[in-house]
């Protein structure tokens, strides 16, 4: 029992925190709420629908599309829009809010409200001790721990990631140093969007797809960087394990919207006694 | 002074002509306008303060269901039950306000949004005292002093009063020193703070006027209805209030009043296409966001201010 | 550590300040008093951590430990606005007026700030008279000719000095101000010391300074409290500090007259 609940906790958290990285990523560097998180994620998840599922193409094959597509249109909508609104936080609440609900309601235009299914790339199960472990699931958790691991490698051994970092930290100074903000801010934003595009491509196939289906992962996101505290990344790592552990155990005694509101409430508490989450900057 | 005494006049006659002469269906839709146009009025008094809430849909449903249920199961006059529920609202604003408010802007849009779910998770829940989603059914009709509100001319003269009544109290309190203290706070926080200014207990006074607004509207809602569900206070309804003020305006306290009237019998307008109602919502907001920061109100303005003494 | 009751006249008390920003300890351990009526100076090399110590006492960080007190009250920790109520104010080193307001409005700002610091003391003291007279505080610093002025259209060193009349609005026991000096030009600097005298002398207000400007400092401090990387390195009146051979040291390679 106590195996299959952590197992299950594992396999939520690693999908939470793929969201939460991408999410705590724009807000760290671009100090900008993604309202629209969400949707990159329903994009995702949509490209594997219709090129695994529809069309035919290798699975992983069209996962890695569903990142590369969310990260462009990310790219270009950091270009064309959010650019013009840089530093004022209150207009880049809403312009995200905006496009989420731009592309939302394009996917219901263009599909439909009904959710849609794709066969299951895998399936069967093993056992890890008493545990009963989802091939599907387990491939997804081993894609996202791939996924985390080569996000941290580039963002401490690359270039692109350390002049992140640094604009993250203080913007000023590191245009003094040469660091083109512009740039770091493009790709961020479109890091970000891979990110969520490949969450809900490899999502895909586990539950149901359709135009509403980002909701749950964003609120499940804002929970984790909440928890974790916005801008951290390490904090978005913790809190989203922390939370799809909590999630199982609390899925086991109560229902899944009373565990819903359990973990709301954790969270509301963490932030009364630690304002800036788990791992966050302090503030005044 | 003129130009107030004609616009009152003008609109007096063009209320009155809807009174008399609207239908049914026109009426319906003005009356959700004033119910809505307090609550975009309660966001704006956050988004003024440079506060993005999301509780206050939240904040109408709890007035909502408040005063239904004081009445349905307690037997309380309508219109005490309205200002009961519109206290509980307030209530719970007053007490998450000095800890939602102390952190920065960011975190506050998030903390709202989770109070906000949590609500709404409750409402959906507790079947048993508010009708989970199926809903709450029969809420008698509002009545003052023993007159019965049953047609829909009377919640639509019921709502404006209550939207003129809101409007007034924040232009009053803009003029009054208390907007001065507001205005100070807005711009620049650390020098009315070193001057003793105690920017949490006013952020929450703002909060908690906010939500008490919401909470009546929610009621008046109630009554209009007849029934409640947790559907109209959720994330959808903060955003529908959102794009109001961006259309509208948040400056001015005009602004979302302007917003209301354009944006609230959109969906009416759109039924047939309720899948481009919210693609117009989106690049309305998109397009005031980028093009129009100030709102409609901005195209009645006169082009400068002058010294403000 | 308890603060020891105000038997000698010491309007602020510092003991044993210190503030860490993680790794990096920017005031280590720093103790002084202030006397009632002195005029306290802080001066430091760059990067000494002055400006630190100063926004710990205003209440913009919380020391990582130590206490301060001021007229024996315990104030370690409590915020900008709460010190503020207490009778301490403070200017700021860059202009910090409300721009786009006259100075009239400017100073009743200040005093309603004050006055109605919550909506408590809003319902109660809404229609009372403040404790300061905005005409006297403009005529004390020369600006009765400009109350009618935009703010953020005066001059620099006019701006600073409507910065002194909104703390003067709110009668403080205690005045701390942020490098007065910064931005002004000799003459301006001259006036800057002279109203810092009189602050002194005819309004009775104590004040706390940090600077940078070696003159002003001198020639207008009783006392004053060296620190270099975080620590007190000496403290005594201007000659004493002047003569000080770790005084000298540390400012070795800066750029400074001691005269």
């Amino acid at each position: 029992m106590f195996e299959q609940i952590l197992v299950n906790g594992l396999l939520a958290g690693l999908i939470y925190v793929i969201m939460a990285l991408g999410f705590t990523l724009i807000f760290g560097i671009m100090r900008i709420v993604n309202f629209a998180h969400g949707e990159f994620y329903m994009l995702g998840a949509v490209v594997v629908l219709v090129l695994f599922g529809q069309m035919g193409w290798p699975f992983f094959m069209a996962v890695i599309a569903g990142g590369v597509v969310s990260g462009l249109l990310g790219l270009v909508l950091e270009r064309l829009l959010f650019r013009r609104i840089v530093g004022d936080e209150m207009a880049g609440m809403i312009m995200s809010l905006a496009i989420g609900i731009i592309l939302q309601s394009v996917a219901l235009i263009v599909f439909g409200p009904a959710e849609q299914t794709v066969t299951r790339p895998f399936s069967g199960t093993w056992s890890l001790g008493g545990a009963m472990v989802p091939w599907d699931r387990t491939i997804v958790a081993l894609c996202a721990l791939a996924i985390i691991v080569v996000f941290y490698i580039f963002l401490k051994f690359s270039r692109l990631g350390l002049a992140m970092q640094a604009v993250a930290q203080d913007p000023d100074t590191s245009s003094l140093m040469g660091v083109e903000s512009g740039s770091v801010y493009a790709a961020s934003f479109s890091i970000a969007c891979v990110l969520a595009g490949l969450g809900g491509a490899l999502m895909a196939p586990i539950y149901t797809i359709g135009p509403y289906m980002g909701e749950l992962p964003m609120l499940k996101a804002f929970v984790v960087v909440i928890l974790g505290g916005l801008g951290s990344l390490p904090g978005a790592v913790a809190g989203g394990l922390l939370i799809g552990l909590s999630e199982s155990v609390l899925a086991t005694h109560l229902d899944a919207t009373a565990a819903l509101i359990a973990s709301f409430v954790i969270v509301l508490l963490v932030v009364i006694t630690r304002p800036t989450g788990l791992m966050g900057r302090s503030v005044r | 002074m003129k130009r107030t005494v004609l616009t009152c006049v003008a609109l007096l006659a063009l209320l009155s002509s809807l009174w008399l002469f609207g239908n049914n269906y026109v009426l319906h839709i003005a009356t959700m306008v004033v119910i809505m146009a307090p609550m975009a009025l309660s966001l704006n008094i956050m988004m003024k303060l440079g506060q993005l809430s999301i509780a206050q849909p939240a904040f109408m449903g709890i007035g909502a269901y408040g005063a239904a249920l004081l009445t349905m199961r307690l037997g309380v006059p309508p219109l005490l039950s309205m200002l009961a529920g519109a206290t509980i609202a307030a209530a719970m604003a007053a007490i998450s306000g000095p800890v939602f408010l102390r952190i920065k802007g960011v975190y506050f849009v998030l903390l709202t949004y989770a109070f906000s779910q949590v609500v709404n998770l409750v409402f959906q829940e507790w079947v048993s005292l508010f009708g989970g989603n199926s809903g709450l059914y029969g809420i008698p009709k509002f009545s003052l002093f023993g007159f019965r509100l049953t047609q829909v001319h009377h919640y639509f003269a019921l709502g404006l009063v209550f939207t003129a009544l809101t409007y007034t109290a924040m232009r009053a309190i803009e003029r009054s020193d208390i907007g001065a203290i507001f205005e100070s706070l807005n711009e620049n926080e650390m020098l009315s703070r070193s001057l003793g200014s105690n920017a949490l207990a006013w952020r929450t006074a703002a909060y908690t006027f906010s939500a008490f607004v919401a909470g009546v509207a929610g009621a008046i809602y109630a009554f209009y209805i007849g029934f409640l569900s947790p559907d109209p206070f959720g994330f959808r309804a903060s955003v529908d209030l959102i794009v109001i003020n961006a259309v509208g305006g948040v400056n001015l306290v005009l602004g979302p009043m302007l917003g209301s009237l354009f944006i609230v019998p959109l969906p009416e307008l759109l039924r047939d296409a309720r899948e481009y109602q919210l693609l117009v919502y989106g690049v309305c907001l998109m397009v005031f966001v980028v093009f129009l920061k100030q709102g409609l109100v901005s195209l009645f303005q006169s082009p400068k201010k002058g010294v403000r003494a | 550590m308890n603060a020891p009751a105000n038997s000698k006249g010491h309007v602020l008390e510092v003991q044993g300040l210190t503030r860490r920003f993680g790794g990096l300890t920017a005031v280590s351990d720093v103790s002084f008093q202030v006397e009632r009526g002195e005029i306290f100076g802080i001066i430091g090399p760059n990067g000494a951590g002055k400006t630190t110590l100063f926004n710990v006492i205003a209440g913009h960080f919380r020391p990582s430990a130590g206490t301060v007190t001021f007229e024996g009250q315990d104030i370690s920790g409590q915020t900008s606005d709460a010190i503020g109520r207490l009778g301490i104010a403070r200017t700021f080193q860059a202009v910090n007026v409300f721009k786009e307001h006259t100075v009239a409005e400017n100073l009743r700002r200040a005093d309603v700030a004050h006055r109605c610091h919550n909506p408590w003391a809003w319902l109660s003291h809404r229609n009372s008279a403040g404790r300061a007279d905005a005409h006297d505080v403009a005529r004390f610093l020369g600006l009765d000719d400009s109350m009618q002025g935009e703010a953020g259209s005066l001059a620099y060193g006019l701006q600073k000095i409507l910065g002194i009349g909104m703390a003067m609005m709110v009668t403080p026991k205690l005045l701390l101000m942020d490098e007065p000096a910064a931005g002004l030009n000799s003459s301006e600097k001259r006036m800057a010391a002279d109203l810092i005298r009189r602050l002194r002398d005819e309004r009775g207000i104590t004040i706390l300074l940090v600077e940078h400007d070696m003159p002003l400092v001198m020639g207008v401090c009783d006392r004053i409290l060296v620190i270099n990387q975080g620590k007190r390195i000496a403290q005594g009146t201007p000659d004493e500090v002047k003569a000080n051979p770790a005084v000298i040291d540390a400012y070795l390679g800066e750029d400074y007259e001691f005269a």
